[in-house]
């Protein structure tokens, strides 16, 4: 895969422009945008080769998939993608590995605790996905005390990160931690990708919990629009 | 491969392991059971029902036992990764000394010839269960279940055996 510096894409706006960490209190936002040479207006398939390489996109919908996890009574359920993101606003996000450092510390527990004001803006579902079985992810769940605010759903065996293309095949790697999932969180808008913040592999930078409630601010305050860089001038 | 069985010699192969001081470290199981009696056993996955609560306690509880009768290591295989090994660790009162060795790509597992494909149940390829002895690196006995019950692969038949 051709590994860049991670880029975001907001459906419309064909620039490279990173989104700075936002800074919210109470209800005021402030926003810096850093530009990069400004590329011209162009379709997002033609971005490929500049952005990391990704099957999904903003703008796609997301294949059919049916994830697993086990609900408050110990039995196992499934959740199909049309399930979690249909008619709703839904934010899915991906971590690499149950249990391992930055999954958990950092990427889980910051959904964890915005997911109230995550919902206060209008999402419906926020649900982690990660390439475990169902018994592991019921256990980090427990070991990190997660509420019924944030669902732990089970790719067993890769199957949706496989059909979106955010896998990462770490099977190379002597630790054996085999195909997973690369990090990232997107906002799903009745199965539509909205926002899609893909990581190179595990790092942890534009994925979390804040990157998105400042998306939905965002998208609250319709500065999603369809013509080109010169919004930003 | 074909299962292992009494009279083989056990491969080598690499595990990976959180140790006492927290820091991740590939072990050859060679350099483990070489010039000694040790119990390896496997299952099918860290944090399953019978797997946690029949399994691994029965090593657990009769560590000192096995110990007595001469068993220097009780080395525990899943095919999960370390993180989750680690997780699974912590999650028992006292392990006293089980190891809990990750075969995170199921590769050690292939070479015994035990691996088990649970990918309809989202699995993926696990290890039976199963409880070796091996003396010197020679399997003395080698109790592998069928599919992931529990019946002959305790620590108690491999007390019997000693």
């Amino acid at each position: 895969m051709a590994a860049t510096t991670p880029s975001f894409a907001f459906s419309g706006i064909s620039s490279s422009s990173k989104l700075h960490r936002i800074s919210a209190s109470s209800s005021s936002y402030s926003y810096s945008y850093s530009l990069r040479p400004i590329t011209p207006l162009r379709a997002h398939s033609s971005f490929k080769s500049a952005q990391i390489a990704a099957t999904i996109s903003v703008g796609d919908k997301l294949p059919e998939a049916t994830l697993s996890y086990f609900d408050s009574e110990g039995e196992l359920q499934t959740a199909t993608i049309s399930d979690l993101t249909k008619s709703k606003k839904t934010i899915l996000f991906a971590v690499p590995g149950a249990f391992t450092p930055t999954c958990s510390q950092k990427h889980l527990p910051g959904f964890v605790e915005k997911a109230e004001e995550l919902k206060a803006k209008g999402v419906n579902t926020i649900a982690c996905v990660s390439v475990n079985d169902a018994f592991v992810m019921k256990a980090w769940k427990a070991d990190l005390n997660v509420g019924d605010n944030v669902l732990l759903l089970s790719d067993g065996n890769g199957d949706f990160t496989k059909a979106i293309g955010c896998e990462m095949d770490l099977s190379d790697n002597p630790i054996g931690l085999g195909v997973r999932s690369r990090r990232y969180a997107m906002l799903v808008e009745d199965g539509i990708v909205k926002v899609l913040n893909l990581e190179e592999g595990g790092a942890f930078t534009a994925s979390s919990a804040e990157d998105m409630l400042a998306y939905t601010v965002v998208l609250d305050l319709a500065i999603y629009v369809k013509s080109g860089p010169s919004v930003f001038g | 491969m074909a299962p292992i069985k009494v009279g083989d010699s056990i491969p080598d192969g690499t595990l990976a392991h959180f140790d006492e001081k927290d820091e991740m470290q590939q072990v050859s199981v060679h350099s483990l059971a070489a010039g000694k009696k040790v119990v390896i056993f496997g299952v099918p996955g860290a944090f399953t029902p019978t797997c946690s609560m029949k399994h691994v306690p029965s090593f657990i509880e009769k560590s000192e036992e096995l110990k007595s009768k001469g068993v220097e290591e009780l080395l525990l295989i899943s095919v999960n990764d370390p993180f989750v090994m680690k997780a699974w660790k912590k999650s028992y009162p006292e392990t006293k000394n089980v190891k809990f060795l990750a075969d995170g790509s199921a590769t050690y597992t292939r070479a015994l010839g035990l691996e088990l494909d649970l990918a309809e149940k989202g699995l993926g390829v696990r290890s039976r269960r199963f409880a070796l002895l091996v003396d010197n690196l020679k399997v003395v006995v080698a109790n592998v279940e069928e599919g992931g019950e529990f019946t002959v692969s305790g620590a108690d038949e491999i007390l019997t055996a000693l």
